[in-house]
Formats: C-alpha cells, sequence, structure tokens
C-alpha cells in the first residue's frame, strides 16, 4: 500500500511539473496577445513597449524566463505580481480561497446529503411517482446553468431584490470569522445553487448504482438472514453503490474549487473564481496563471486522495 | 487615448443588448417623449451631465458604489482609465481640472492660475498654490519640487506609464528621460515650475496637464517605491485631493484600503483645506464594492439606497430606468463618452481608392448599426470625427455633419454608393477586382453583430471578404493595431479622448506621422494623407480654444473629404443611482461618477 501511495504522489508531481510547463507555452510562448502592448495602451511607441517590457522581464530569453518562474516557485513560492494592481497573486489567492472553500465545501455537503437521500428513496422505490417526480426535477436541475439558477434564485429570495425578502442576497458574503453568523445566512443560496445541479447528478448515479447492487446474491443473502431493511440498504447496499460517488465527488470538489466563477459572480463573492474572470478580462497573465496552477493542483491533490480512498473501499485496486 | 473598456462591458452583457435595440429606437417616441442636449436626444426625465446643479449638496454621509469591473492602475503615474480616473479625480489634485459639467473649459486645481506660455509657446511657467498637504503618513505641504518629481517618475519605466511621449515628447529632455530629473522641468521657486520645450507645443502640454500624472508625488517618500521594478508607490500612495484611500500608518494601501478585484474604500483627507479646492467634498466616506452580475448590481442601486453603479449597466437595466426610474438614469451624450467607426485601409488594397471608401461609407446603415448596440438611448449616429462637446464640433457641422451626399442618409444609399462604384472604375456599380477583402472584428457580441452586417455591406457592393472574429484585445494588438498585416476592414474600432481637445480626437487615430510601425499601431485604417499630416503638424501649435477649434474643424473636413473611416456612432454612456443619491456626473470622464461631488439627499 506504501508503495502504491508513493507511486502516485511521484505521478502527481510530474503531472504538475507538466502542467507548469504548459502554462508557461501558453501565456509566454503561444499568448493571444503581448502583454508589453496590452499594458501600453494605445497611445505606444516602441520606447515604451520595450520599457515595459524590461521592466516585467519579458525582455529575457524564454528559457531564462521558465527558469526564473520555476526559481520563485519552488524556492520562494513566488507566483508573481499581477500587472495591474502589482499586488503578489500569492496573497490574492490566499485571500480569496476562504470564500471558495466556504462555496465549494458547503455545497459539497448539501449535494452529497441532497443526490444520496433522493437517490436512496428514488431507487427503493423505483417506478413510482415520487421516484418519476424525483428524477424529473432531478433532470431540470442537471440541464439549468447555474448562472440562471442564481439569478433566478435572488430575483425570487434576496432581501434586497427578491419578490419575497427571505435571504441576504448578491454581495452580503462576510468571511467566516468577521461574522459567523451573517456568513452562514449569505451563503445558503449561494450553496443551493453550486448543489442543485451535482445533487441531481448524483441522486441519479446512486439511483441506479443501488437498483444494480440490490439485486446481488449478497443483498438477497442478508435479507435472508433476517436483517432489517434499512440495514439491509444502507450497511450493504449503500456501502457498495456508493464507491462510483467516491469516485467523482474529490474532483467534481477540485473542479469547482478553481471554476466556481458564475456562482461567484452571480452573488458577489471574492473568491478564486471570480479572481481568475477579472484577470482574464484584462489579460492580467500572472493572475491567470495562478490561479490555473491552483486549479490544476487542487485536481492532482484531490486524483490522489480518491485512488488512495479507493484502494481502502476496493481491495483489488492497491495490487494493480 | 484610453481604450474603449466600455466595450468590454457591453460585451459583458452583450447576450441582452440586443433586446435595447427595439426599446432603444423606439424610447424617443414612447409617451414618455424625449429631450434634447444640443442635438442628442435623450429619454424624458433623464439627467445629463452638462445640466447638473454643483452646489447645494447634503454634508456627510456614506456612499456605497459597485462596479462589476476592476481598476487597472490607481498610481496617478499610471492611471489610465475611466474608473481609474474616478478615483485619481477624488484623492489627487493635478495641475488643472474639468469641473463635472464640461469637457473644454479647464479649471485650475493644484495650480494657481493658468499657465504664463512665453518664448514662442516653448515656456510654460505655473505657480501652485499654497496651503495643499500630502495625506498622512507624509503630512507635509505640497511644493512645486513635488510637482517636478511627478514629472520625472512619468518617463521612469518602472512607473511604465503608457502615454507619456503622445503629449510630452517636446519637452526638453523627455525623449531620453528614465525617471531621473528631466533638463527642461525646473522648481523655479517653492511654488513655481517653469517647463522648456524644444518645440512650440504648450497648447497640447497643458492640454495634458489635467490628467492624473500632474498630481504632485513626494520624492522624499516616494522614490523607494519607484526603485521597485514595477514601482510600488501606488500601493502606498499618498493623497492631496479631498479624500484618500485608507490606509496604515505606513501608508499602504493594497489590502487594507483597496483589495483588488474586491472592494476600495475611500476616506477623508485628514489634512485637505477645503479652501484651496473647488471640489465641495460633502460625502464622508464612499465604498466601493467590486464585481458581480451587471443585472444583479442594477436593480440593487435602483431599488436600493445610498447606492450608485460605476460602470455600465446591463441593457434591461438601462431599459427598466428609462421606463419607470428615470430620475435615477444619468446619460452622458457626447464629450468622454467616445466614437466607433469602421476602420478601412486607406494606405493598402482596394480602399486606397477613395472612391471605394466613399462608396461604403454611402452604403453603410449607421441606424443600423446603433440599434445593434442599444439604438439611440445609447447612440447618436456620427456624422464626422469631431465630437459634441469638443471645439470644432459645430465649425466641422454639428451633428447634421458635412453635407456630402455620401453622408446624407444615415440609413444607407444605394444609389450614391452605386455612383462611387462607377468613379472608382466599375461601371457595373459593383466591385469586379479580384482582391479578397480582409475583415477583422470583435467576436463578442454586441460588435460582432456589427462585424457582419459590415460584412454584409462590403457584399452587397461585391466584394468578396473575408471575415475573422476574434478576442476584443487580439483583434487590435494581432490583427487591426499591426501594421505588416494589412488589414482592409476593422468594423469594432473606437476611441476616447483624453482631454477635451480636438488634436486628442483626431491626431492619434488619423496622423499618418503618428503610424507605428513596430508597435500596436492606433491609426487602424493606416490613414496616411501627406496633407491632412502637415494640417495636423500645424494645428498642434495653435494656440487658444476658439482658434484650435477652428483649424481642427478644416482637418476634420478633410477628414470627411478624403472618407478616411466610415463613422457611425457617437456613444453615450448611461448611469444609475439610487433615489436618495443626488449623484454628480464627470462630462469629461464619460459621465462616470464624481465622489467628490455627489451627495446624498
Amino acid at each position: 500500500m506504501t508503495r502504491y501511495i508513493i507511486r502516485r504522489l511521484l505521478w502527481g508531481v510530474l503531472l504538475l511539473v507538466v502542467v507548469l510547463a504548459l502554462l508557461f507555452v501558453m501565456f509566454y510562448i503561444l499568448p493571444t496577445a503581448d502583454p508589453a502592448k496590452l499594458r501600453a495602451g494605445r497611445l505606444q511607441n516602441p520606447k515604451i513597449i520595450a520599457e515595459i517590457r524590461h521592466t516585467y522581464g519579458l525582455d529575457k530569453s524564454l528559457p531564462a524566463q521558465f527558469w526564473l518562474y520555476l526559481k520563485n516557485l519552488f524556492l520562494h513560492f513566488n507566483l508573481g505580481y499581477s500587472y495591474y494592481s502589482n499586488a503578489p497573486v500569492k496573497e490574492l489567492i490566499f485571500n480569496r480561497l476562504p470564500a471558495t472553500l466556504s462555496l465549494v465545501l458547503g455545497g459539497a455537503v448539501i449535494w452529497v446529503i441532497a443526490g444520496l437521500s433522493v437517490g436512496i428513496i428514488s431507487a427503493r422505490r423505483a417506478g413510482s411517482r415520487l421516484d418519476r417526480a424525483s428524477m424529473g426535477t432531478a433532470l431540470v436541475f442537471v440541464s439549468a446553468p447555474e448562472y440562471w439558477l442564481g439569478l433566478l434564485a435572488l430575483f425570487f429570495f434576496a432581501s434586497d431584490i427578491g419578490k419575497i425578502h427571505l435571504l441576504p442576497g448578491a454581495g452580503s458574503y462576510v468571511g467566516l470569522t468577521a461574522e459567523p453568523a451573517k456568513w452562514f445566512t449569505s451563503l445558503i443560496m449561494p450553496w443551493l445553487v453550486v448543489a442543485a445541479g451535482t445533487a441531481a447528478i448524483y441522486a441519479r448515479l446512486i439511483r441506479g448504482s443501488l437498483i444494480e447492487t440490490m439485486g446481488e446474491d449478497y443483498i438477497r443473502t442478508a435479507r435472508a438472514k433476517g436483517l432489517t431493511e434499512r440495514r439491509v440498504v444502507l450497511r450493504h447496499g449503500l456501502r457498495s453503490a456508493i464507491n462510483p460517488i467516491v469516485t467523482v465527488l474529490g474532483v467534481d470538489i477540485a473542479v469547482l474549487l478553481g471554476s466556481s466563477v458564475l456562482v461567484e459572480t452571480v452573488f458577489d463573492i471574492p473568491g478564486i473564481g471570480r479572481l481568475n474572470y477579472i484577470a482574464i478580462t484584462h489579460s492580467d497573465y500572472p493572475i491567470i496563471q495562478g490561479t490555473v496552477l491552483f486549479a490544476s493542483l487542487f485536481v492532482i491533490v484531490a486524483n490522489i486522495v480518491v485512488d488512495i480512498a479507493y484502494a481502502f473501499l476496493d481491495p483489488r485496486v492497491r495490487y494493480s | 487615448m484610453r481604450a474603449l473598456r466600455t466595450i468590454l462591458l457591453v460585451a459583458f452583457v452583450a447576450a441582452v443588448m440586443t433586446t435595447l435595440a427595439a426599446c432603444g429606437s423606439s424610447s424617443s417616441s414612447s409617451s414618455s417623449g424625449t429631450s434634447s442636449s444640443g442635438g442628442s436626444s435623450l429619454p424624458a426625465g433623464v439627467k445629463n451631465p452638462v445640466d447638473e446643479s454643483l452646489t447645494g449638496g447634503k454634508k456627510g454621509g456614506v456612499l456605497n458604489e459597485v462596479q462589476a469591473e476592476d481598476f487597472e492602475h490607481l498610481d496617478p503615474g499610471q492611471a489610465y482609465f475611466q474608473l481609474d480616473y474616478q478615483i485619481t479625480n477624488s484623492t489627487q489634485r493635478s495641475l488643472y481640472s474639468y469641473e463635472p459639467n464640461t469637457f473644454s473649459q479647464t479649471t485650475p486645481d493644484l495650480a494657481e492660475g493658468e499657465p504664463k506660455i512665453s518664448d514662442g509657446n516653448k515656456l510654460i511657467t505655473i505657480n501652485i498654490k499654497k496651503g495643499v498637504h500630502f495625506s498622512p503618513p507624509v503630512n507635509r505641504e505640497v511644493t512645486a519640487d513635488d510637482v517636478v518629481y511627478a514629472f520625472d517618475r512619468v518617463a521612469n519605466p518602472n512607473v511604465a506609464n503608457p502615454y507619456y511621449l503622445g503629449y510630452l515628447e517636446s519637452i526638453e529632455g523627455m525623449k531620453d528621460a528614465k525617471g531621473g530629473p528631466i533638463p527642461g522641468v525646473k522648481a523655479t521657486g517653492k511654488d513655481t515650475i517653469q517647463i522648456k520645450l524644444t518645440e512650440p507645443q504648450a497648447a497640447i502640454v497643458v492640454a495634458s496637464m489635467v490628467l492624473p500624472w500632474t498630481a504632485p508625488v513626494p520624492k522624499d517618500y516616494a522614490a523607494k517605491y519607484d526603485a521597485k521594478k514595477p514601482s510600488e508607490y501606488g500601493n502606498y500612495q499618498v493623497a492631496s485631493g479631498p479624500y484618500m484611500m485608507k490606509n496604515n500608518s505606513e501608508g499602504k494601501v493594497l489590502g487594507i484600503g483597496y483589495q483588488p478585484g474586491k472592494s476600495l474604500t475611500l476616506v477623508r483627507n485628514p489634512n485637505w483645506n477645503a479652501s484651496t479646492d473647488f471640489r465641495p467634498a460633502y460625502l464622508d466616506q464612499i465604498n466601493i464594492a467590486i464585481g458581480g452580475d451587471a443585472n444583479v448590481i442594477g436593480r440593487q442601486v435602483l431599488e436600493g439606497s445610498d447606492m450608485v453603479q460605476s460602470d455600465a449597466p446591463a441593457a434591461p437595466i438601462v431599459k427598466l430606468a428609462v421606463q419607470q426610474h428615470p430620475s435615477q438614469l444619468t446619460i452622458s451624450a457626447g464629450g468622454g463618452a467616445g466614437d466607433r467607426y469602421v476602420a478601412v485601409n486607406n494606405s493598402d488594397g482596394p480602399f486606397k481608392n477613395v472612391n471605394l471608401r466613399k462608396a461604403l461609407w454611402a452604403a453603410t446603415d449607421r441606424e443600423a448599426l446603433n440599434r445593434l448596440r442599444g439604438g439611440k438611448t445609447v447612440a447618436d449616429v456620427m456624422t464626422h470625427f469631431l465630437w459634441n462637446g469638443i471645439a470644432g464640433f459645430e465649425e466641422s457641422g454639428g451633428f447634421p455633419g458635412p453635407k456630402v451626399d455620401y453622408n446624407e442618409s444615415p440609413t444607407g444609399d444605394m444609389k450614391v454608393a452605386e455612383k462611387y462604384m462607377k468613379l472608382a472604375g466599375y461601371p457595373s456599380g459593383k466591385y469586379t477586382g479580384s482582391e479578397t477583402v480582409q475583415v477583422v472584428g470583435d467576436s463578442s457580441a454586441p460588435a460582432n453583430n456589427v462585424a457582419e452586417a459590415v460584412n454584409s455591406t462590403l457584399q452587397k457592393l461585391g466584394f468578396k471578404t473575408k471575415l475573422n472574429l476574434v478576442e476584443h484585445t487580439v483583434m487590435y494588438s494581432k490583427y487591426c493595431g499591426v501594421v505588416s498585416e494589412k488589414i482592409d476592414v476593422c468594423p469594432n474600432v473606437g476611441w476616447v479622448p483624453d482631454f477635451g481637445d480636438p488634436q486628442a480626437v483626431l491626431d492619434v487615430p488619423f496622423n499618418g506621422n503618428l503610424i507605428v510601425k513596430n508597435g500596436t499601431n492606433s491609426n487602424w485604417g493606416l490613414v496616411n494623407h501627406p496633407k491632412i499630416n502637415a494640417a495636423m503638424e500645424a494645428a498642434a501649435k495653435v494656440v487658444g480654444e476658439k482658434a484650435r477649434g477652428e483649424a481642427w474643424a478644416k482637418i476634420d473636413e478633410e477628414l470627411v473629404a478624403e472618407a478616411v473611416a466610415i463613422p457611425y456612432q457617437w456613444a453615450k454612456e448611461a448611469y444609475i443611482e439610487s433615489k436618495n443619491v443626488n449623484g454628480i456626473n464627470d462630462y469629461w470622464n464619460s459621465g462616470t461618477f464624481n465622489y467628490a461631488f455627489t451627495s446624498l439627499k
């Protein structure tokens, strides 16, 4: 098992280096626009462009720039500075991380609980009206874009612009440590919106998986032993049926940590996704690079965690 | 020149923009009627920055401002964007400024009075006011040396000012300056600055002094930040105006008063002396929240209190404001709002032929192009190249524009187009040449719709076209702004002037002598007519608003006679505020809010 974990970790590091190289190629060798020219605005001349290029180190050779980038990253954990505010990218990302973590982890709790509950009930009553209604609703949530759901939620339930003044609306987010109660209420709507689509997918996944599992011989054996139906489902059926969910949960969380831009924008939550969006609109490459690197790191780490967790859940994996 | 960042903002709400096309065109004929402002019609009840009352505001209160977009550079030596100017205008005192309702008449700000120009327009002498102090932690009185340092640092590569050479190249030593003392700029006393020029171009140098780069910077405090690559002064800046960004005892602003992409807080500058300033500074504090969805924040502003939105509201919000909250809507027409035109290549390809350019002008349905961008509510049909609010506008034709047949019909006239096609050597009235016209436009809506409409007009004239739609910044930096690409038609270009002078409107986009061959060029049509170039060089030296207006109006007429581009939109900018806010907007700065004049009711 230890060898398996070490092997996965080494692959993770290698993958990270590949991602870094790709990022460098994307932003330094094949940029869609020259950052020095963008920075120079429209009333520019070659002297100004050259000066800007020199100031930002863009006049160095590509290997020198890559080496400098790696050195700064690994030795000083320096992700560079914003072309616009000159703020350290590392500081900007860490400043935004709590908001994104709050949104994504809270949303994940909701989508796991809701997805599992609806999936189990639907599986146990497959074909019933309740099942059809649940799966129909799930289909609606899977199809509905998060952005649209967010706007709808605000226009119905936000305390400022909603038809029913129920929950704090856009721009109400505060940090957990600043005002815990306000933090919680300000995130209820975003959590529900971010969870809706994924919960629906999980419900459909768990339903299918559980229906299949409940037909297995060992389930019949469990029933024959006289176990209660609740115990059969939760202890024996679900334990096996949940494997596909474990596989996707880690990656779903990781992906969302780097790409929750839509919900963050609608609800005006200052997270990493919105930081990335604003950087893209300004072609602020160091920030884009930093946020993409972090997003990749989340996915790589999540994959390693999932692989290791899977190895614990399925003994066949650790020997493969 | 500031980039048309509003294009990006509009692109962000593009999906809904076309819905305004119909409403925009119908709003003026609705039962609510319209009001007219110098020929530009505004929906009834909507405010116009030029008519705003600048006095009588209530003192005190906290204004909450929301904006979807972030600032770019808040260092006064770098700032070059209307949202940035909104901050520097409240925190810094440049030598001269505009009052909110004008784009032509400057007011001495840090300067004590008008500049003294002598030595045949080659020497500028300016006295600065006494009693102006820097904010904490510097606290001391501003002197002429602080303005001299502002001149020095604008050429410092670490500050990376993007425009200084365009206006200040004639200052002695400026061309070779690297941040050290500039031979032509000296403090000749505690309160006096002298600027020596190598060319008689005092007018443009003085005109550019409304920009924030002339705000004083204390060398003793700022030099250590300016030595960093890039300069970090912006994150530790001190104020000379009525407000300052919230900072700590060391003067650090970043992470305290300004959190990029998140928030900015302006508080009163405790060292500001009201008796030296023309700004009333009613508000106690301004909290700016950055980010959010334009539809949501627009509704929050219209239905909430103590709020304004500083960037362009989403199209449905403008529509809602026109219909239900007109008194909470301000539309700035002309002045600093900018323009949009179709750039056609005057130097290469088929449009080197002036008659083909005239044919395209005549065939273009400019009203339709404007409808695609929001209609009459946010645009006037552009008929020539100077704008309302800029000296020379009336002399060069006002709103109707010069009386030439290809400019007569804003909806396009194919008969006139056919006439010019024949004059260009195509007897059938259609282009029969072998060249394929390369059209490069912006891929985001509504600009892409404009590009496609122009492409369709070209095809109606018989041209074979190749339309390439790319991301906005790529359009400029890889295609339309690159001389060697020889793009024939760029339908999505636009211009915003830095200050209210006709030279700032016409010089860079249309002066062939300023074509940048090894950078990103801003003369997208490669307009290079020796007669016009010479006229521009001569007009640059003219002094006095009226005389400059007349000189540049003649150049405008020449530009129309040569049909150097197809103008279609004098832009208008919309801004919204809560019911209890008496928002004052800067006509010169695309109509953005002026915090130093805005108050709560």
